[in-house]
């Protein structure tokens, strides 16, 4: 493994650890040790920044939700840097504050999940009975009438496909008939001089693969200027007469 | 300890019964009050303790289940195993906790609390019949709306949604303008 892949690497998974781009901003207020409620939105912004150039210059596929926090951030930096304009009394809104809000809201939740994980981490070990077995066995719950979910239905559906008998297995010849093969036939069921019929040449029920062989053929044969054929009128029998050109050439 | 008829009756049900039974019905197929009940209730839990039994009637997803002790989820897990599916990840218990609290609701409105796409996320919570597609928003495009399951109760160990932790809090903070969350911190400000 060269040097480049291994950052790469490394760098893919500290990327992938954060669940979106609020993530990776509370990560870095705890790291830097700011406060959500005084957030330094240049500092903030660069660093931001960074991990995202970097992830960028990595040749890693950067979620669109990273590039719009990106843009957003950006955004707020530069109002931060402009001179505010104050319409009488009236104080600008802060930019930070919808951020502010976003970060508090999702931080929430993430307390929340972490509580959520350690019930889930207690009650796995335990069972109780009998409904976890029934649910866990696999076998088919009853559902009452006008209780089934769409979800139900394609649960049904899926398990229905997987059923399926597989076919008996059958093996199927592939006749191979070159060009030159076809040739040679023709040159002995063609009589110089006389006309035959292009369903005379590949008989009665032919295969199809048979058909298109023979069809190529007289094309190849009256490119050659082997053979000269006629046609009444469109989809009507094909009449094939050799010329003596055939035998001159071959 | 020697058992009363009414414990012992109160045993068998919650023993034979496919669902969590409510104290309802408890009092329903007993003929007894809720008072007593609970008072037998707890005369099973301590007889199941006293004598060093692996049981214990627990109270989730609104009724009483006979359950093992988590001491012996190691050996139990064995019966179950490769049925038995494996833990939420963190985006699904992300999800999943969003979807708890701010129920019904849209996939648009989790994924702007979370700032990502949740869709694998809420598949997976659905598969897992942890919530439940509760309807659409009569709003353009109408869309749908989620909301969590019985099994959600039962996997996380709580009787109802009223035992969600700190829930009024998280409503006031959901309906919240942002000047007014910050002269409310709940977490405390030097947490993170």
């Amino acid at each position: 493994m060269t040097e480049q892949t291994a950052v790469s690497k490394t760098c893919r998974i500290e990327l992938e650890s954060f669940e979106g781009p609020l993530d990776l901003l509370l990560y870095l207020l705890r790291r830097d040790e700011i406060d959500i409620y005084d957030i330094p939105v240049a500092h903030v912004a660069n660093q931001y920044l960074m991990y995202i150039r970097r992830a960028v210059e990595l040749d890693l596929d950067v979620a669109s939700e990273y590039l719009v926090m990106a843009a957003t951030l950006t955004r707020m930096k530069s109002k931060a840097l402009l001179p505010s304009r104050r319409i009488d009394g009236e104080e600008e809104a802060d930019p930070g504050a919808e951020l502010r809000r976003q970060l508090i809201l999702y931080r929430t939740f993430r307390q929340i999940a972490e509580e959520l994980q350690r019930s889930e981490e207690t009650w796995t070990e335990i069972y109780t009975s009998p409904g976890e077995r029934e649910r866990w066995s696999g076998d088919s719950i009853e559902i009452e009438p006008g209780q089934a979910s769409l979800l139900d239905l394609l649960k049904a559906l899926n398990s229905l496909s997987e059923e399926e008998p597989e076919l008996p297995s059958q093996k199927i010849q592939r006749t191979l008939l070159t060009i030159s093969e076809c040739i040679s036939t023709l040159e002995k069921s063609i009589e110089p001089g006389k006309n035959i019929s292009f369903r005379t040449i590949v008989g009665s029920k032919p295969a199809r693969s048979k058909i298109v062989s023979y069809f190529i053929t007289i094309l190849e044969l009256i490119r050659r200027g082997w053979v000269v054929c006629y046609q009444a009128y469109p989809f009507s029998e094909i009449e094939i007469q050799r010329t003596e050109r055939w035998s001159v050439d071959s | 300890m020697i058992l009363d008829r009414l414990a012992r009756e109160v045993e068998a049900l919650i023993f034979a019964s496919e669902e969590p039974l409510s104290i309802q019905q408890l009092c329903e197929f007993t003929g007894s009050g809720d008072d007593s009940i609970h008072q037998a209730l707890d005369r099973l839990n301590k007889t199941f303790s006293d004598q060093q039994h692996a049981l214990t009637i627990i109270e989730v997803a609104g009724g009483f289940r006979i359950a093992t002790d988590s001491e012996f989820g190691d050996v139990v897990s064995q019966l179950f195993e490769g049925r038995k599916p494996g833990k939420l990840s963190r985006a699904a218990l992300e999800t999943m906790a969003v979807i708890a609290y701010s129920q019904p609701c849209t996939r648009m409105a989790i994924e702007s609390i979370r700032g990502v796409n949740c869709d694998s996320a809420i598949r997976t919570l659905l598969e897992r019949d942890m919530i439940r597609i509760s309807g659409r928003m009569e709003t353009p495009g109408r869309p749908l709306l989620y909301s969590t399951t019985k099994t959600f109760l039962e996997y996380f160990g709580l009787s109802n949604l009223d035992h969600l932790p700190r829930f009024d809090e998280i409503e006031e903070l959901l309906g919240m303008s942002s000047s007014e969350l910050e002269e409310r911190d709940l977490f405390g400000s030097g947490e993170e």
